[in-house]
């Protein structure tokens, strides 16, 4: 009958609004996205932030600090070797695009499959627990780093790989394409091309990632996270299951880590550091432990930090010298993210965020409350 | 009641067998030589003054530990040397003493995890949400309510399980332990930590359990509980048998009486 089918449709309808609504807050993120390049030119000229340059390395970081996240926030176990499969998967693609002459999207395809497949390899550090697998991780993240140094046959060592084709889309040529907005041609397309093509991917990841998390498997990386004993107990394959988290989240900074060598054409071993297994951590943490959107705000933050205080003179003549040179002190600056966060925003900015929106309830923990004795 | 599962000396075949079942831990037999059997449909108490072995016993059925000697036969099927979920699968599932709950989880979805091995999605169907994905999780959610109903728990569906009272925590335990859809149920003093009332309603659990076909091995101190309820009554000390019986018969034996007013002159 032609009043159920309407009904039905209207139901239909009804269901599509309530999505739209439950999934607000990442709509409203990606008109954001989409419609960045049109003032970013502005606020590039006036306050010399070049967000869609900015937002491109975000982007990267985001995947492999989401990555992170599942490994540590949902299932627990704490890692200090994103920054090794970030650097196996930037390796791969470079060489694999530079020497071999792969197009890049196949090179970026294997640095997914080689970050994992060295993931499968190590996995038997996961037996370990707590601090010690964080020591076992961090082993790790310095061994690959003085093999991308030593190996020098193959990854030129120090002198780095420059040259790197430039990441694009699959088939098609760069010159010649056009975007609407793009008024000057001296404008870059390029980058507005790469920085549409990486959101389309971190968009994807996050929700794959925000869509795992909230199911069977998700539950079981909860659960084990809580109670190991437990969560065998009631069935799952504890060990496996780990194992598995622990290749996605390989895969996911290796793909971080190709996209990111074809992003800016040159590498060397000393971008692949234990500093930056360490900055991951820092977007984690900041972002929020088992929050799949706080990796967007923890990349944000961390990529957004060093580009504003390079700006900083720009912005006032008599900025003070020892300013500029970030990376010196690029440690001290994290390390305070790390320990503020951890004591006055435990949760993270995201959940904190959204406490004060939903919950009107302040973000903040004093520290200095006693709590009950439990 | 006249369930013909009610065993009815040994015409029924053994759900569960332990057979010479030992453990030592540095020197210190928590258990030592242990066999007895379960029948399909029973409700046996084991009982014991503290630091007995108990637990360690159903640490031992549930490979959790593996016994130095010794094997246990669920089904036909020797068991020691599984893996813990994989014996959960074959259909052993247990609470734990100290509870043991996801708190951080919710009511619900503690109740998930114990389907979980009644559900296949794995990652990339979970990821895409795949139609049948979508369906296991309908089917999940269902499962869950009808067992937290059993439980009287379905009000706290969506409520953290660390924010539970003591007294509900412990029935989620047993909730989360049914929905791996047990023949048997080891439950590890349920009562602990109850009241009264809630321990009357968790005797009440167990007789539905019963009547679902669920065998029940019950470790518990609640003495009135215990011979209320049970069948059967194994009274360990010092990682040994010393009675085993109807409840009646336990409550005679001199052993028994000895090896708890020892225990409570300390
Ligand atoms: N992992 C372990 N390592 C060393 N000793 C252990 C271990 N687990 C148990 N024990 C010892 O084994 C003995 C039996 O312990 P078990 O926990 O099985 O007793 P129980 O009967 O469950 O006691 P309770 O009624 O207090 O729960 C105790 O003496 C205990 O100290
Ligand atoms: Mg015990």
């Amino acid at each position: 009958m032609a009043g159920e089918k309407g009904g039905k449709e209207a139901a239909a309808g009804s269901r599509f609004l309530a999505l739209l609504k439950r999934n607000r807050a990442l709509l409203i993120f990606f008109l954001f996205i989409l419609v960045m390049p049109l003032w970013a030119e502005n606020v590039y000229k006036t306050i010399s932030l070049d967000f869609v340059f900015i937002m491109r390395l975000v982007g990267v970081y985001t995947i492999a600090a989401v990555g992170l996240n599942l490994l540590m926030g949902y299932a627990g176990q704490v890692s200090l070797g994103q920054g090794a499969f970030f650097g196996i998967g930037a390796y791969t693609s470079a060489l694999l695009t530079l020497k071999a002459g792969f197009p890049v999207w196949v090179g970026i395809a294997l640095a997914i499959a080689v970050s994992a497949l060295f993931g499968i390899l190590v996995a038997p550090v996961l037996r370990l627990k707590g601090h010690y697998l964080a020591m076992a991780t961090l082993g790790l993240a310095i061994i690959v780093f003085v093999f991308l140094r030593e190996m020098t046959w193959l990854t030129e060592g120090n002198f780095g790989l420059s040259g790197i084709p430039s990441l694009n889309l699959p088939f098609t040529s760069i010159t010649g394409f056009d975007l609407p907005f793009i008024k000057d041609k001296a404008q870059r397309p390029e980058l507005y091309l790469q920085f549409y093509l990486i959101w389309i991917i971190v968009f994807a990841a996050l929700i794959l990632c925000s869509n795992l998390v909230r199911s069977r498997v998700g539950r079981s990386m909860r659960a084990l996270h809580q109670s190991e004993v437990a969560a065998e107990a009631m069935g799952v394959n504890v060990s496996a299951q780990k194992i598995k988290v622990f290749v996605l989240s390989a895969a996911l900074g290796g793909l971080a880590g190709g996209i990111y060598a074809n992003l800016q054409g040159y590498i060397d071993p000393n971008m692949f550091t234990i500093t930056l297994s360490i900055s991951v951590l820092t977007m984690v943490v900041i972002g929020g432990m088992e929050s799949i959107w706080g990796a967007v705000a923890g990349a944000a933050v961390i990529t957004f930090l060093p580009k504003m205080v390079e700006a900083i003179p720009k912005w006032v003549g008599d900025a003070p010298k020892w300013l500029e040179r970030y990376s010196n002190y690029e440690g001290i600056v994290f390390g305070l993210i790390l320990v503020l966060t951890m004591i006055f925003m435990p949760s993270g900015i995201t959940k904190g965020l959204s406490d004060l929106v939903r919950l009107r309830r302040s973000p903040f923990v004093n520290p200095f409350r006693r709590k009950a004795v439990e | 009641m006249s369930r013909e599962s009610r065993p009815d000396g040994g015409a029924n075949v053994a759900l569960l067998e332990a057979m010479s079942l030992t453990k030592t831990f540095g020197g210190l037999a928590a258990v030592k030589d242990v066999s007895f059997k379960v029948e399909s449909g029973s409700i046996k108490a084991i009982i014991g003054p503290n630091g007995a072995g108990k637990t360690t016993l159903y640490d031992l059925l549930t490979g959790i530990y593996l016994p130095d000697e010794g094997s246990v036969v669920f089904q036909g099927r020797d068991i020691v040397g599984l893996a813990t979920h994989e014996i959960t699968a074959l259909g052993i599932a247990r609470t734990f003493q100290t509870i043991r709950l996801f708190p951080e989880m919710t009511v619900i979805e503690n109740v998930m995890v114990g389907l979980h091995h009644h559900t296949r999605a794995g990652f990339v169907k979970s990821a895409f949400r795949a139609p049948s994905a979508m369906r296991e999780e309908a089917w999940m959610r269902e499962e869950s309510l009808r067992i937290l109903d059993i439980a009287g728990l379905e009000m706290q569906a969506d409520n953290l399980a660390g924010s539970l009272p003591f007294g509900q925590q412990r029935l989620l335990e047993v909730a989360r332990a049914l929905a791996t859809k047990p023949r048997i149920l080891l439950l590890d003093e349920p009562a602990s930590g109850l009241n009264a009332y809630e321990t009357s309603e968790l005797g009440e659990i167990i007789y539905r359990l019963r009547d679902m076909g669920v065998t029940v091995i019950l470790v518990e101190h609640d003495m009135g509980l215990v011979m209320r309820i049970s069948h059967e009554v194994l009274v360990l000390d010092y990682g040994e048998i010393i009675a085993e019986g109807t409840p009646d018969e336990i409550k005679g034996d001199p052993r028994v009486i000895e090896a708890y007013l020892g225990s409570e002159l300390d």
